[in-house]
C-alpha cells in the first residue's frame, strides 16, 4: 500500500506563478523518500500537500488529488490528518508552542483528545526515541538549532503517525545537529517502520539514508529511482557521487566507503596517468599570493556578560586571501566575525583594520527590507551617498542574481536570500567581507555562484573570511584555513596542509589524497590524458 | 523507560516536572494572584515612594526566578517602554495644563482657536502640574513593571492548562502572541546590527525607520506563519467546543468582568456598585464552573496542581492589599500623595509592612539551572526545594 498518492496535482500561490505543474507520485510506506532539487522547483510545495497545509493554509489554486493514508487531503484539513502525518518545517525556531520542550511534545496528544495514561507514555517514547529525554524541561529557545530541531520531531512522533514530512529539516543546523536528526530519522524509520519524506539540499548525509530519491524540477517530477543513479548527474549531488561519476564508476558510489571500495580497486581508476599523478603530485598548485595585510586581529579576547568567549586569538587576513572559519557551534566564529566587524569590542588585544570591512549576518532576513532585490543592493550604495548602478549590475550578475532582479526579496528561497544579503553589502565596495555561514539552506547553483563570486573578490585584491560548517566548499576556495576550538585557534595554516590533517577532511581527500575536490581530479585526468 | 516503572503510572499521582518545577517553584496562579495583589496595592498606595518600593520587588522577582528565559530579558525593555510613555505624557500634561503657582519655566505659547479645544499649548510650565503628571504616570509604569515580572517569571502554558476547556484555544492564542515580544525584541536588535553593517559601520539616519521595522515585522510575520502552520499540523483546534463550553466560557467572561468592575468602582470608594458588581461576578464565576465541569475534561498533559505552598502563598500577597485598604479606612493619608502643596512624600511604616509581604515568593529560590551534561540530567529527580 502506498503512504501518499499524488494524482495530476497542480497548484500556484495566490498572485504566483504555478509552483506544481502535475505532479504524479507515489510515496511507498515504511521506505525513506528523499526529495532534491534546486530552490524553487516546487519541492516544498510537494511536501506541504501531503498534509494538507498545500491548500489548506496556503490558500491557492489547487487542482488534482493527494490521498494520504486513504483520506483526501480535499476534505482533510492538516488537523485532521494530525495522527497519521507529522509535518516538520525548516525552521526550527518558529514551531514551538509551549515554552517547556516535554509540554510542546504533548500537545498534539493534548489536541488528538489522548487519555492521561496514553499521553505519559507517548511523551516518554517520543522523548526517547528522538534522544532528547534530558531535555525535557528546557525552554526550546534555550536549546540549539539540532536539539531544537530534534524536539520539533519528538512534538510530531507523540502522535505517532504512520509518516513523518520534514521540509529541510537539516538546513539550517550544523553537521553534529544535522547528523543528529537525520540519524534519528533512520532510527525512527527503521524501529518504528515510519514513512519518511524528506527534502534536502546538504545530500553528503541525506542521500546515504534514502531508499528513493526523487527529482524535482519547475513543478515537475523529473526522475524517481534509488538514489545513486538518480543523482548521479545531478548538480548538487555528492562530491563522492560526482566523482564516480568522473571515473566512470557504475552505480556512482553514495558514501565515502563505498567510494574508498571502489577507489581500492585498481581496476577502479580508469586512467593510469591518475595514479601516478597521486603518487607525486599534490593537485595543482594553490599557493596564497600574499598580499598586504587587511585586518589583523592580535590577542584578542572577546567577552560576553563577563565570561569570555575568544581568548587571545590571533589572525591576519591578508589581500588575496579566503579564510575558512572552522569550529562547532559556540566555538566562537560568530563572535570572532563580529569583532573583526567592530560590533564586539575587544576586553585585550587589538583588531587593527586598514580596509573597510563588510559584514553579513548569518540570518539574511534581517537586512531585507525593499521591494525588489536590485533596489534592496542599489539602498547599500544610496546610503553610502555614491549611486552606483555599474556596480549594483555587477554584483547581482557575480552572485546570479539578475534573473531573479525584479523579485520581492522576501519572495526568494534562503539560499537566494542569502545571496542578495551577500551582493547587499559586498556592493559597498569593501575590501574585506566577513561572511557567516552564507552557505545555510542554499542549494548547488547558488553555492556555485557564492563560489565564483568569492573567488574574484579575492583574486581583485580584496580578502574574504568565512565563517562555515562547508568543508566541501572551504576545500574549493579557501586559501587558508583557522579551526577555533572553545574560543581558540587550535589549527590555521594553508588550506590543504589543516583539511588534509582532518578528520573531517572533504569526501574526495578521504578517497583520491591528495587530491581535495573533483575540479582537481578532472584537471588531473585532462591533463595525464594528454600527457 | 522511568514512567512505565515509576509508582505514579496510571494512578492519581503525578509526576513532578523535574527541572521544569524546581526552576519554578510557585504555581502560575500563585504569580498570577501576586501580580493582581501588587496592581492591587499600587492602586490603593499610590505615593511615588510605595511604588518605588513595587517596582523594586517586582525587579528581584525577575532576577530571582526569571532566570536567563527570554521573557525576563523583556522585563526592562517593557519597563524601559512604560517610562518613555510616562515621559511622554508628563510633557504633554504640562504643555497643555496651566494655572496654579510656582511657575518652573515660561515658554512660547499659542492658544488653539475654541473649535480645537481652545486650549494653549506651552506658555508657563507649573512645578505642581508637572509633579502631579509624573506623579500619576509613575503609578502606570508601576503596574506594567509588575505585569512585565509575572510575564517574566509565569510559565505561560501552566495558566493556559489551568483555563476552562472552552477558553483553552483563546488562551493558547494569547500564550502564543505573548512569546512573540521576547522574539521580536531579538529581531529589533539583530535588524539595527545588520542596518549598521550595511554600511560598514557608518550610521545612516536617514530612513532608519523604515529599514529597520520593515524587516521586523515581516520576520513576525512569517514567523507566525510557521507557526500556524505547525500548530494546524499538530491537530490544534481539532474537536472544536461543544454548547455546554461555550456557554461556560461566556459566563466566566462576564464573571471576571463583573469582579473587574468591582475592582474599579471600590478603587472609586463607589460602595453599592461595587457590592453588586461582586454579587454577580461571583455567581457568574460559580456558575461557569458549574457549567464547565459538567462537560467533558480536555486532555491535558500532566496539569501542575496547586500546592498547599502556593495556597498559601496566595493568601500572603492578598494580605498585602487588604492591609492597605484597611490602613485606608484606617484614615492614614500618607497612601496617597499630592502635587498640591509641593511636599516630599511621607512613609508609613504598617503600609511598608503591608508592601513587604509582596516579597513573599521569595521564601523558595528556583533550582540552579539544569547543567547541559546529559549525565547529570538523568539523576533523580533534586530533593524539596528548601525554603530560605
Amino acid at each position: 500500500m502506498s503512504a501518499i498518492t499524488y494524482r495530476d496535482v497542480r497548484f500556484g500561490y495566490p498572485d504566483g506563478p504555478d509552483a506544481l505543474r502535475g505532479v504524479d507520485l507515489t510515496v511507498p510506506t515504511g521506505d525513506v523518500v528523499l526529495v532534491v532539487g534546486p530552490s524553487g522547483s516546487g519541492k516544498s510545495t510537494l511536501l506541504r500537500a501531503a498534509n494538507g497545509l498545500v491548500p489548506h493554509a496556503s490558500g491557492g489554486r489547487f487542482a488534482g488529488s493527494v490521498v494520504t493514508f486513504g483520506r483526501d487531503t480535499r476534505t482533510h484539513a492538516p488537523r485532521a490528518l494530525a495522527d497519521v502525518i507529522g509535518f516538520v518545517a525548516q525552521d526550527p525556531e518558529a514551531q514551538f508552542v509551549v515554552d517547556r520542550v516535554e509540554h510542546d511534545v504533548a500537545f498534539v496528544l493534548e489536541n488528538l483528545g489522548q487519555s492521561d495514561v496514553t499521553m505519559r507514555r507517548r511523551v516518554e517514547e517520543a522523548l526517547d526515541a528522538l534522544g532528547i529525554a534530558h531535555l525535557r524541561g528546557r525552554s526550546p529557545s534555550s536549546l540549539s538549532g539540532g536539539e531544537r530541531q530534534r524536539a520539533a520531531i519528538a512534538g510530531v512522533l507523540a502522535a505517532a503517525p504512520a509518516a513523518i514530512v520534514c521540509d529541510e529539516p537539516t538546513s539550517q543546523l550544523d553537521p553534529q545537529g544535522a547528523d543528529d536528526v537525520l540519524a534519528a530519522l533512520v532510527r525512527l524509520n527503521a524501529d518504528l517502520g515510519t514513512t519518511v519524506l524528506l527534502a534536502e539540499h546538504r545530500l553528503e548525509r541525506a542521500a546515504a539514508i534514502a531508499h528513493h530519491a526523487v527529482r524535482v524540477d519547475d513543478g515537475r517530477v523529473v526522475g524517481t529511482g534509488r538514489p545513486g543513479p538518480l543523482l548521479a548527474d545531478y548538480p548538487g549531488a555528492p562530491s563522492v557521487t560526482r566523482l564516480g561519476r568522473l571515473l566512470g564508476w557504475d552505480p556512482p558510489p553514495l558514501t565515502v566507503r563505498e567510494a574508498r571500495a571502489r577507489a581500492a580497486d585498481p581496476a577502479g581508476l580508469p586512467v593510469p596517468a591518475l595514479a601516478d599523478d597521486r603518487a607525486h603530485g599534490d593537485g595543482h598548485g594553490d599557493a596564497p599570493v600574499p598580499g598586504p595585510s587587511l585586518v589583523r586581529a592580535e590577542g584578542l579576547r572577546v567577552e560576553r556578560g563577563g565570561r569570555p568567549v575568544l581568548h587571545g586569538v590571533d589572525l591576519d587576513v591578508r589581500a588575496g586571501e579566503v579564510v575558512a572559519l572552522f569550529g562547532r557551534n559556540g566555538a566562537g566564529k560568530t563572535t570572532l566575525l563580529r569583532a573583526l566587524a567592530g560590533l564586539d569590542p575587544p576586553a585585550r588585544g587589538s583588531v587593527t583594520t586598514s580596509a573597510a570591512v563588510g559584514c553579513v549576518p548569518q540570518d539574511p532576513n534581517a537586512l531585507l527590507f525593499a521591494p525588489t532585490v536590485r533596489r534592496e543592493v542599489a539602498e547599500t550604495l544610496r546610503l553610502l551617498r555614491r549611486p552606483d548602478p555599474a556596480a549594483v549590475d555587477r554584483w547581482l550578475d557575480a552572485l546570479g542574481l539578475t534573473a531573479l532582479a525584479d523579485r520581492h526579496p522576501r519572495s526568494l528561497s534562503g539560499g537566494e536570500r542569502q545571496r542578495v544579503a551577500i551582493a547587499a553589502v559586498a556592493v559597498g565596495g569593501a575590501p574585506v567581507l566577513l561572511l557567516d555561514e552564507p552557505t545555510r539552506g542554499m542549494d548547488a547553483a547558488s553555492r556555485e555562484a557564492l563560489h565564483d563570486a568569492v573567488v574574484t573578490h579575492a583574486r581583485a585584491g580584496g580578502a574574504v573570511v568565512l565563517a562555515t560548517h562547508d568543508i566541501e566548499l572551504a576545500a574549493r576556495c579557501a586559501t587558508s584555513v583557522v579551526v577555533l576550538g572553545d574560543g581558540d585557534v587550535v589549527a590555521s595554516g594553508p588550506a590543504r596542509t589543516v583539511l588534509a590533517g582532518s578528520l573531517f577532511a572533504p569526501q574526495v581527500l578521504r578517497v583520491l589524497p591528495p587530491f581535495c575536490t573533483v575540479d582537481e581530479v578532472a584537471t588531473a585526468l585532462a591533463t595525464g590524458g594528454a600527457r | 523507560m522511568g514512567v512505565a516503572q515509576g509508582p505514579g503510572y496510571g494512578g492519581s499521582e503525578r509526576l513532578t516536572d523535574v527541572h521544569g518545577d524546581a526552576a519554578r517553584p510557585w504555581h502560575a496562579a500563585a504569580w498570577l494572584a501576586w501580580a493582581v495583589a501588587a496592581t492591587a496595592a499600587l492602586q490603593l498606595a499610590p505615593s511615588p515612594l510605595y511604588v518605588a518600593l513595587v517596582i523594586a520587588l517586582a525587579t528581584l522577582m525577575v532576577a530571582v526566578f526569571g532566570g536567563d528565559s527570554p521573557y525576563a530579558r523583556a522585563y526592562p525593555v517593557l519597563v524601559g517602554l512604560a517610562l518613555v510613555f510616562a515621559v511622554l505624557r508628563v510633557a504633554l500634561t504640562a504643555l497643555t495644563t496651566h494655572g496654579g503657582p510656582d511657575v518652573l519655566v515660561t515658554l512660547p505659547g499659542a492658544t488653539l482657536p475654541d473649535w480645537l479645544g481652545g486650549f494653549t499649548v506651552g506658555s508657563t510650565i507649573e512645578a505642581p502640574v508637572v509633579a502631579q503628571a509624573a506623579y500619576e504616570a509613575f503609578v502606570i509604569v508601576g503596574i506594567v513593571a509588575v505585569f512585565a515580572a509575572a510575564n517574566a517569571v509565569i510559565a505561560h502554558h501552566e495558566l493556559v492548562q489551568g483555563l476552562p476547556r472552552a477558553f483553552h484555544e483563546l488562551g493558547l492564542v494569547v500564550a502564543v502572541g505573548v512569546a512573540f515580544v521576547p522574539t521580536t525584541i531579538r529581531a529589533i536588535h539583530d535588524v539595527r546590527e545588520a542596518d549598521r553593517l550595511r554600511t560598514g559601520g557608518r550610521p545612516v539616519r536617514r530612513g532608519r525607520l523604515v529599514r529597520q521595522i520593515v524587516p521586523v515585522l515581516e520576520r513576525g510575520l512569517e514567523h507566525a506563519i510557521t507557526l500556524g502552520e505547525s500548530m494546524d499540523s499538530r491537530g490544534f483546534a481539532r474537536g472544536g467546543s461543544t454548547p455546554g463550553e461555550r456557554a461556560a466560557a461566556w459566563c466566566g467572561a462576564a464573571g471576571l468582568a463583573a469582579l473587574g468592575g468591582a475592582f474599579v468602582a471600590l478603587v472609586a470608594g463607589e460602595s453599592t456598585p461595587a457590592l453588586v458588581c461582586i454579587g454577580v461576578g461571583t455567581g457568574a464565576v460559580v456558575g461557569a464552573i458549574a457549567l464547565a465541569s459538567r462537560g467533558s475534561r480536555r486532555a491535558r498533559y500532566r496539569p501542575r496542581r496547586l500546592t498547599r505552598a502556593d495556597g498559601g502563598l496566595i493568601a500572603v500577597v492578598a494580605l498585602a492589599p487588604v492591609a492597605l485598604a484597611g490602613l485606608a479606612l484606617a484614615g492614614d493619608d500618607r497612601l496617597a500623595w499630592a502635587a498640591s502643596p509641593l511636599r516630599w512624600p511621607a512613609l508609613s511604616l504598617p503600609a511598608v509592612l503591608a508592601l513587604a509581604l509582596l516579597a513573599a515568593p521569595l521564601v523558595r529560590r528556583p533550582a540552579p539551572a539544569p547543567t547541559h551534561d546529559p549525565a547529570a540530567a538523568v539523576r533523580p529527580a533534586a530533593g524539596p526545594v528548601v525554603p530560605a
